[in-house]
């Protein structure tokens, strides 16, 4: 069996606001192994974000608030630990790659610089001996004349070479999980190839393991071990790549992937949209909460929360319709059997 | 024949960095667009694309070249003409937040069209305008009264998208106008787009970097390479067949929802970053970058040419091979 890296049991996390409760998260389980990578897809403001971030321990409390679950980095507990106790892991073991490389990285200070203070820290090199690795780390990221461009602050770079910069910090200590929110959002494809390439090689390299959020089934395709679907803050369907992209069981994935504009679609077919709106995270409804937005709803669906079945091996879903005494659906179709 | 709505003609947009640096951001560009079709405009980051639609929108001044709409020479209006323009010509952002007024509700943001162009004859008029703009863009009515700030990225995309269809326009540039939004929502979008199109005769100019997107929503697509166009055919051609070194490097480089094909596949056939457009050689732009390069490529700029079907390209090789 392969080696668990990281195991997150059921977690919560809300946001206590004005308007009352915010549950971003609401008991969310998924482990990642040795050397994979795990995608997070799901809708704008199902907790992708917030999930990883509180793993890392990044969620500001207040207003958010760890309300429930287990977070388990190499069979350790490490839910309780202190801000203390997390910055030896953080950069370390494990590091985060920023949607914006804009606002992540410090405007006033060199490139060289920024990546020099995670080395320092976290390996106790000297700064000759760090100042190598940071040069070493520059080409492996694909920076060109890595000795003069430390040297240069980040407003000086294109968006592609900040997102790299941003890589070789996450990269700075070698760590052994890597989360990476939303990469290449803000990049054209070419640079985005370059950067998921990129990644690629480090996976391979050191065995890293990669949780990557993004919005783009393309990415997921070509990156992703395994993937986990979200909605309303929770997952919906887990599974291989493989059982999500050919043979997904919840309505929700059946809609995402068929939403997309496939590279043979005439102008004349109009796409497929899921009707409604994502449900509210505040009181969200007692049921399943995909359930006003499915074609396929049974009375059951709103008043009980489905379980998780289990499709096949690692594959998984959170439907009623997975449930041996509801009526057989062709999703295709479109179609109660 | 069908009509020839916006008629652009050896534009020229160039900033001017420093006393003797030129930035090139479109440097001799020539397309039309008919009346009811769109347009794709796609290239990497920085060569130009959004400076186009602004330039043709008059936001920017040109340095050269002309643009024709509705047989009229725009950079030749007065300031009347010209108001009476942005009611035909509109612009959905790329910046969906940085392009609305921080400080104004979503209604008086949506209003503000109505109200330059008087487009109304009673308060109750103007209201409910508002309110079947913002159906139509899917936000409800309570939303009026809100700050942009409280809303999400793909929420103040379609704020964007309501404010540009108020006046009723009838050209629309639309700049990256979906590329924040998750793909459900997206999808959303693109048919209302469509929709719109199908029965107000609206014409687009797409820019976006999403390829499927604009495969599925466009006509004719034109590639640009930093400051030029390099490609332009109908759509499904372009896509069939891509001819220019740059449109195939461009084209293997999208990831398709597939992952037994996607894993195998080789993406990054485009090394290297794209060059700077301050002061950019002679010969081809694309010269350092092309696997297929040769010594004419240096000495001289191809020009953009007719392989036959309408398929434009500016390469010497494509065209070499031609003969
Ligand atoms: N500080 C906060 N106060 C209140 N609610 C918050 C706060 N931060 C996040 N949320 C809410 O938590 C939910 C989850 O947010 P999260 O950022 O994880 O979404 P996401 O899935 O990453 O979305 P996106 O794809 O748009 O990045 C959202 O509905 C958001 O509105
Ligand atoms: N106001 C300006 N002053 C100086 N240079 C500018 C200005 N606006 C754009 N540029 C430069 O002109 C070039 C073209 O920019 P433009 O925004 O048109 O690119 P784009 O193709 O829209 O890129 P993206 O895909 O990143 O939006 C870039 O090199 C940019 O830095
Ligand atoms: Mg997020
Ligand atoms: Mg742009």
């Amino acid at each position: 069996m392969s080696e668990r890296i990281l195991n997150i049991e059921n977690l919560k996390v809300s946001f206590d606001t004005y308007a009352g409760e915010v549950e971003a998260v609401r008991g969310v389980s998924f482990h990642v192994n040795k050397g994979e990578t795990l995608a997070i897809v799901g809708e704008s403001g199902c907790g992708k974000s917030i999930t990883v971030q509180s793993i890392m321990k990044l969620v500001p409390m207040p207003p958010g608030r760890l309300k429930e679950g287990t977070i388990e980095y190499l069979s350790t507990d490490i839910t309780a630990y202190s801000d203390k106790k997390m910055q030896h892991l953080r950069g370390k073991e494990m590091s985060m790659i920023f949607q914006d490389p804009m606002t992540s990285l410090n405007p006033t200070m060199r490139i060289g610089q920024q990546i020099l203070e995670g080395v320092k820290k976290h390996t106790g090199l000297k700064k000759k001996e760090a100042e190598e690795q940071i040069i070493r780390l520059l080409t492996d990221v694909g920076i060109p004349n890595p000795d003069k461009n430390m040297l240069r602050y980040p407003h000086m770079f294109s968006g592609g070479m900040r997102q790299r910069v941003m890589i070789a910090i996450a990269l700075a200590c070698n760590p052994k999980i890597l989360f990476a929110d939303e990469p290449t959002t803000a990049l054209d494809v070419t640079t985005q190839a370059q950067i998921l390439e990129l990644m690629n090689a480090l996976k391979e390299k050191f065995g890293t393991s990669i949780v990557l959020i993004t919005h783009d089934l393309g990415i997921v395709a070509r990156m992703a071990d395994r993937v986990a679907v979200m909605y309303a803050g929770k997952i919906v369907e887990t599974g291989s790549a493989h059982d999500i992209f050919y043979t997904p069981k919840h309505p929700y994935t059946f809609g995402l992937l068929k939403s997309l504009p496939s590279m043979d679609l005439s102008k004349e077919t109009k796409l497929e949209i899921i009707p409604g709106t994502p449900a509210s995270l505040i009181n969200p409804p007692k049921g399943c909460s995909f359930a006003d937005r499915c074609k396929y709803a049974m009375n059951v669906c709103n008043r009980l929360e489905p379980p998780e079945n289990e499709i096949s091996q690692g594959h998984a879903g959170s439907c009623w319709l997975l449930d041996e005494r509801a009526p057989k659906v062709d999703l295709i179709k479109g179609e109660i059997l | 024949m069908s009509e020839i709505l916006v008629d652009v003609k050896h534009l020229k947009k160039y900033f001017h960095i420093s006393k003797n640096q030129i930035l090139k951001a479109v440097d001799d560009i020539s397309f039309t667009i008919e009346k009811g079709k769109t347009l794709g405009l796609v290239g990497e980051s920085g060569c130009g694309k959004t400076t186009v639609g602004r330039t043709i929108l008059r936001l920017y001044k040109p340095d050269g070249g002309k643009v024709i709409f509705k047989n009229q020479d725009i950079y030749a209006l007065g300031k009347k003409g010209y108001r009476e323009l942005t009611k035909q010509m509109q612009m959905i952002f790329q910046d969906p937040y940085a392009s609305l007024n921080p400080r104004k509700t979503v209604g008086a943001i949506v209003g503000e069209g109505l109200d330059i162009h008087k487009l109304y004859q009673s308060k109750e008029e103007r209201a409910k305008r508002i309110k079947e703009l913002l159906a139509l863009v899917g936000l409800n009515h309570e939303h009026s009264n809100r700050f942009p700030h409280e809303f999400s990225g793909g929420q103040r995309q379609r704020i964007g998208i309501a404010r540009a269809l108020s006046v009723n326009p009838e050209f629309i540039v639309c700049d990256e106008a979906i590329s924040a939004l998750d793909v459900s929502i997206q999808a959303q979008i693109i048919n209302l787009l469509m929709k719109l199109q199908r029965e107000l005769n609206l014409t687009y100019l797409f820019i976006a970097h999403d390829l499927s997107v604009v495969r599925y929503i466009s006509d004719d697509v034109a590639v640009m390479y930093l400051g030029k166009i390099v490609e332009k055919s109908s759509s499904g051609e372009l896509f069939k067949k891509p001819l220019h070194p740059y449109t195939k490097g461009l084209m293997a480089a999208v990831p398709l929802p597939d992952p037994i094909n996607e894993k195998k596949r080789i993406h990054s056939i485009l090394s290297g970053e794209v060059p700077s457009p301050i002061n950019p050689p002679n010969g081809c732009r694309f010269y350092k970058r092309c696997q297929y390069r040769r010594d004419i490529c240096l000495e001289k700029t191809p020009q953009l040419a007719d392989t036959g079907n309408q398929h434009l390209v500016a390469c010497h090789m494509v065209h070499a091979e031609q003969w």
